[in-house]
């Protein structure tokens, strides 16, 4: 378990990490929290002739609130965004997916930019990003661009992230008003990726208890995070039956088998586990005012 | 009943091993450096069954810092003696698995090793196996032990069959009768699934060979250094006194270095071929896939019980998968799973089958109570008969359990059971768990629809003391100073046998536990021992070390006596010094009769011999009896399948404890074991014979999350050795799993949910639960 030979570039600034991401391509890969990139490495199940270390580019750190979004800096590590008031008050669907990543020495290293960039399916973060209704700042040596987190997330392992980018930063829209937000995941163990998975936002209309907006993000019942449309849909169309709305986000879903569950079972307890963030969001949201 | 604590012994002495092994400064294998040493790594099969039909090596030789890349051809005419367990290295114990040192013509396991790269670095030495062009014509593996013996294909083909091993009771009228006499039979079939052992610290070994002195010299994680030193010198044709072997800290083993395995004989044999030091470190990939696998049994069993829940006769046939190269021979354990299986219980009579079968995945070897299938296969039998007739499991196994006043009681396993307390600790574990009180609680969460299960395991574990495993030996030694070094004849491999056997000495030489030093695991220093396995080291190198002491207090008090003109009769030694009771003035230190001894001999007694030290051998019983009481409580959500523990409580018996703080710590391990086996732990192979699970994020051991807080009752029965103390090292590891398991399964009983495999996984059980809401509702 000793990685391949690769060479190091330790950039300090995102122009100096696109140059050489960009006279490498497909044989230079941005090393951040290497939380997943060197387990994978020392396996060999992944090799890059070059790995560029993104930890020392400052202008990658940060969390900051602007014109109702939320940015938080590719680099910014998920203990970070754990403990972070503006998280907490701004964006508590992220605050509360973090504690479920792993344990907290991996969060001390592990960074909001690689859990995205890394898209298992299985993780938190890309289904909030879904949930929420991200966008995924991206760099590269010919400039930048904007990407939605519904079109991010390509496959398991796999994104919209071209050779020679660099994901720089996430923006999260501010849910304000009467919101309520509930993340629930079934994992075998503590600190565990989940087997099944739901993030979920409501708003209420500031008249009546109808809901004005949904969003539900899956994790671990599909080959990317899903976005359960025809849930949302059915929420704000009325439907209040939390079974008959985990229902429906399920037949958004494509689980699998593995030896840790089945596809039967991811998609029973995705189920069950939509209905109980879904009461939960829409408890908290008719709590009060935000 | 309980042994009254002495000085020392029964006392929680804090472990003389801790300063350096929490903080991280514990010399283990991979700590050890040579100068000149090279690195290696191996190319192992990744399929599990196949012709090798070419192997390329060209590109990995030139590979630079490359230093030899050795297959088959090179390695394995050098090898001079069986690769067996010097136990059956005389081949009188049945067939064993066709060892070489490396796969040549075929492959017969994934992880199978094919060529053993030497280099500059580990790094390197990857990079070149990764170069290696190996051709293989697939066959067809045997991956499924339940139907490899009717197998037409072999996994060893010299062997001639699938079958390793098999034996049974003949035909037995009166246990025919007995079964079609009885009010209820009931039967079962269970299952437990492939474990690995997973030690903190995987395999690894630095061998070095020194071709002027002809001296060969090994550090090895090792369980048992003296065997590593006999299978050296046997393999390479050496004068045993040729070999030295050195085990320092090592990172737990739980059977897996009881013996030599095959990969560090390959070790030792590049070295002496080449000349040079070479270290292999196992990685972790190589530990899950390759090292020995564990359990993998299936039982069909049977209990006859009369209209009051009287057992009367028992019947286990037994299957064990012993996977391709099982370490330490085929099937020697599943005569004790047919033998031990009617447990603490009156049973009367016993008929049983067990049958070992090679297949192509990686071979079965010791783990943590080798042959525990027997209290799982019975405890969870026992459950299912308390439900199928209608008794609560505990009232159950009241009414069967051995008394103490029916001792010594025969089974008809053919073991005599004595100085055991089975009833007792039933009877304290159940107080422990409060278990009246929870089966109240447990109704009322069931009328708010919440699902809680309380389960027992009740067990007697042997301590075998036959053969080679029956000695055990210390040598003792006060040098001149008053300093005392004792030099064990089996090593700790996580036991704290460094602080609980200094505490036997300090207690019975009569001087303080911090003047003794504890030296073992080095064939250069320690005396020749059977290793540490099979909780012995409690019993009986205890014993050693006692016997030991007292020889060396009993002349210490003589030289004393000498010195001061008294009787010996009159003295005592205590604290190091040596006073004539009654007028402590009158007395000489330990370090003065050391000195005498060795220094100032003119002073000794006439015709005494000089020195203060001894190496002494204590000779075991056949066998020792320990015993222990498991009781767990838990809540399923029948949602997601969510097993959370609630409470874990442990009775135990293992005689006079010599160090209560290492009981419990040596339990805690066990049940953490024990419950990972039962909820988390699975080594998976798909139908091809590949492992799916070679790494942790899918072969899944407990944290200190998912184990709850253990409570501990201790019953001190004594034992039958000088000390009383009986072994309880792998019993943790033997009681957990059918405790986690009753306690599930009680839980869900009420749905009509029947479980009868490992491992309780949420995905199993919501296919459980949902199978049996769809019968229900049929
Ligand atoms: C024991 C353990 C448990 C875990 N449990 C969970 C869990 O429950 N949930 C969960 O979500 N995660 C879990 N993780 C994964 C963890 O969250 C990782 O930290 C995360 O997935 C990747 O973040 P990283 O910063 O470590 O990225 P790295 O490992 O450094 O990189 C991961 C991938 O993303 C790419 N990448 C990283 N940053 C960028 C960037 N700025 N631009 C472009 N590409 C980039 C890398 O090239 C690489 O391909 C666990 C990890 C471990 C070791």
């Amino acid at each position: 378990m000793k990685p391949a030979p690769f060479e190091y570039h330790r950039p300090d600034t995102v122009a100096e990490a696109v140059t050489v991401l960009a006279a490498h391509g497909d044989e230079a890969k941005p090393l951040a929290g290497g939380q997943s990139l060197v387990p994978m490495l020392a396996l060999r199940l992944a090799r890059f002739e070059h790995l560029v270390d993104v930890n020392f580019v400052d202008e990658l750190v940060g969390i900051d609130r602007a014109d109702g979004w939320l940015r938080i800096g590719a680099m910014t590590r998920q203990a970070a965004v754990e403990r972070d008031a503006v998280v907490a008050a701004d964006a508590p669907l992220l605050a509360r997916a973090t504690p479920l990543i792993g344990h907290f020495q991996i969060r001390n290293r592990g960074t909001i930019g690689g859990s995205l960039a890394h898209a298992d399916p299985a993780s938190e973060y890309p289904a909030v990003a879904v949930a929420l209704g991200a966008e995924v700042e991206i760099a590269a040596a010919g400039g930048s661009r904007t990407v939605a987190a519904a079109d991010f997330f390509l496959g398991t392992w796999t994104t919209a992230l071209a050779d020679g980018e660099l994901l720089t930063a996430v923006r999260l829209p501010v849910w304000s008003g009467r919101c309520g937000f509930a993340i629930e995941e079934m994992a075998r163990r503590l600190g565990d990726f989940a087997l099944a998975g739901a993030a979920v936002a409501i708003r209420l209309n500031d008249a009546d208890d109808g809901v004005a907006a949904a969003g539900i993000g899956l994790f671990g019942v599909g080959p990317t995070p899903v976005k359960a449309r025809r849930a949302e849909a059915a929420l704000v169309a009325g439907e209040r039956h939390p079974a008959e709305i985990g229902r429906l986000a399920m037949a958004d879903a494509d689980p699998t088998d593995d030896v840790h569950a089945t596809a039967g079972y991811r998609t029973r307890v995705g189920a069950h586990l939509v209905a109980r963030a879904v009461e939960r969001a829409l408890a908290e949201a008719r709590g009060g005012q935000r | 009943m309980s042994v009254a604590a002495g000085r020392f012994i029964g006392q929680s002495v804090k472990r003389k091993e801790d300063p350096r092994l929490v903080t991280g400064h514990g010399t283990y294998v991979d700590d050890v450096t040579l100068p000149g040493m090279l690195h290696a790594a191996f190319l192992r099969s990744d399929v599990a069954r196949a012709r090798i039909t070419a192997i390329d090596t060209a590109a990995a030789k030139a590979l630079d810092g490359v230093r030899a890349v050795l297959t088959a051809a090179d390695l394995n005419g050098t090898v001079r003696g069986p690769m067996l367990p010097t136990l059956f290295a005389d081949g009188a114990q049945g067939p064993s698995a066709p060892i070489k040192p490396l796969a040549g013509d075929d492959v017969r396991f994934v992880g199978d090793p094919i060529a053993l790269v030497i280099a500059d670095s580990r790094y390197v030495a990857e990079d070149a196996c990764d170069l290696i062009e190996v051709d293989y014509e697939i066959l067809d593996p045997i991956v499924d032990f339940e139907t490899a013996a009717a197998s037409a294909e072999l996994v060893h083909p010299e062997l001639g069959s699938n079958v390793g091993s098999t034996m049974a009771t003949p035909p037995d009228e009166s246990l025919d009768a007995a079964f079609a006499g009885a009010a209820h039979v009931v039967s079962e079939t269970f299952h437990q699934h492939r474990h690995a052992n997973v030690p903190m610290e995987t395999r690894g070994i630095v061998a070095a060979f020194d071709r002027y002195t002809g001296d060969l010299r090994v550090w090895m994680s090792s369980q048992n250094p003296h065997e590593v030193r006999m299978c050296c010198a046997r393999i390479l044709g050496m004068p045993e006194n040729k070999v030295r072997v050195t085990q320092s800290d090592v990172g737990g083993g739980f059977g897996q270095k009881y013996f030599m395995p095959r990969d560090e004989m390959v070790v030792v044999l590049a070295a002496h071929l080449l000349g040079r030091p070479i270290k292999w470190i196992e990685d972790r990939r190589e530990n899950l896939l390759a090292s020995n696998h564990a359990r993998t049994d299936k039982a069909d069993v049977s209990m006859a019980v009369d209209a009051d829940g009287h057992f009367l006769a028992a019947r286990i046939d037994h299957l064990e998968d012993s996977g391709a190269f099982p370490s330490g021979g085929t099937g020697g354990t599943g005569v004790f799973v047919a033998l031990l299986f009617p447990g603490p219980y009156r049973v009367a009579k016993l008929g049983w089958s067990t049958t070992a079968v090679w297949t192509n995945t990686c071979g079965r070897g010791a783990y943590r109570g080798p042959w525990m299938f027997e209290t799982v296969a019975r405890e969870q039998l026992v459950d299912v008969v308390a439900r199928q007739i209608g008794i609560d499991p505990l009232e159950l196994r009241r009414r069967n359990v051995i008394a103490r006043d029916e001792l010594p009681y025969a089974s008809p396993g053919g073991m005599v059971f004595d100085n055991v307390s089975p009833a007792e600790t039933l009877e304290q574990a159940a107080a422990l768990i409060g278990y009246d009180e929870f089966r109240s609680a447990q109704a009322a969460a069931r009328a708010e629809g919440r699902h809680l299960g309380i389960g027992l395991g009740l067990y007697i574990e042997p301590q075998a003391g036959m053969g080679p495993l029956g000695v055990e030996a210390a040598g003792l030694r006060v040098e001149p100073s008053g300093t005392v070094d004792v030099f064990l004849g089996s090593g700790s491999h996580g036991q704290s046998l460094e602080t609980t056997m200094a505490q036997i000495v300090a207690e019975h030489l009569g001087v303080h536990v911090d003047s003794v030093v504890v030296h073992q695991g080095d064939t250069d220093v320690a005396p020749f021992g059977g290793g540490t396995g099979g909780s012995r080291s409690g019993p009986f190198l205890s014993a050693a070390a006692r016997q030991a002491s007292l020889q060396i207090r009993e002349k210490a008090i003589l030289i004393a006596a000498h010195l001061l003109e008294a009787a010996p009769d009159d003295l005592d030694l205590a604290d190091g010094v040596i006073a004539v009771a009654g007028s402590p003035t009158r007395s000489v230190t330990l370090a003065d009769v050391a000195k005498t001894a060795y220094l100032g001999s003119d002073g000794l007694p006439p015709g005494m011999e000089p020195g203060l030290e001894v190496v002494t051998r204590y000779k075991a019983p056949m066998v020792t009896y320990s015993n222990a009481c498991h009781a767990c409580t838990c809540e399923v959500d029948i949602d997601t399948g969510r097993v959370t523990l609630l409470r874990y409580v442990v009775s135990e018996d293992c005689g006079s404890m010599i160090n209560p703080m290492v009981v419990e710590g040596q339990i805690a391990g066990g049940v953490a074991q024990g419950i990972g086996g039962v909820l988390y732990e699975h080594m998976v192979y798909d139908d091809a014979g590949n492992p799916l699970t070679a790494t942790f994020m899918d072969y899944l051991l407990p944290t200190a999350a998912e184990i709850p807080m253990i409570d501990y009752g201790h019953i001190e029965t004594p034992g039958i050795t000088p000390g009383s103390h009986k072994g309880m090292g792998e019993g943790g590891a033997i009681g957990a799993p059918p405790a986690v398991f009753n306690a599930v399964a009680d839980a869900l009983a009420p749905l009509g949910v029947k479980l009868t495999r490992q491992p309780l996984t949420p995905s199993a059980l919501v296919a459980a639960i949902e199978s049996a809401g769809a019968s229900r509702s049929r």
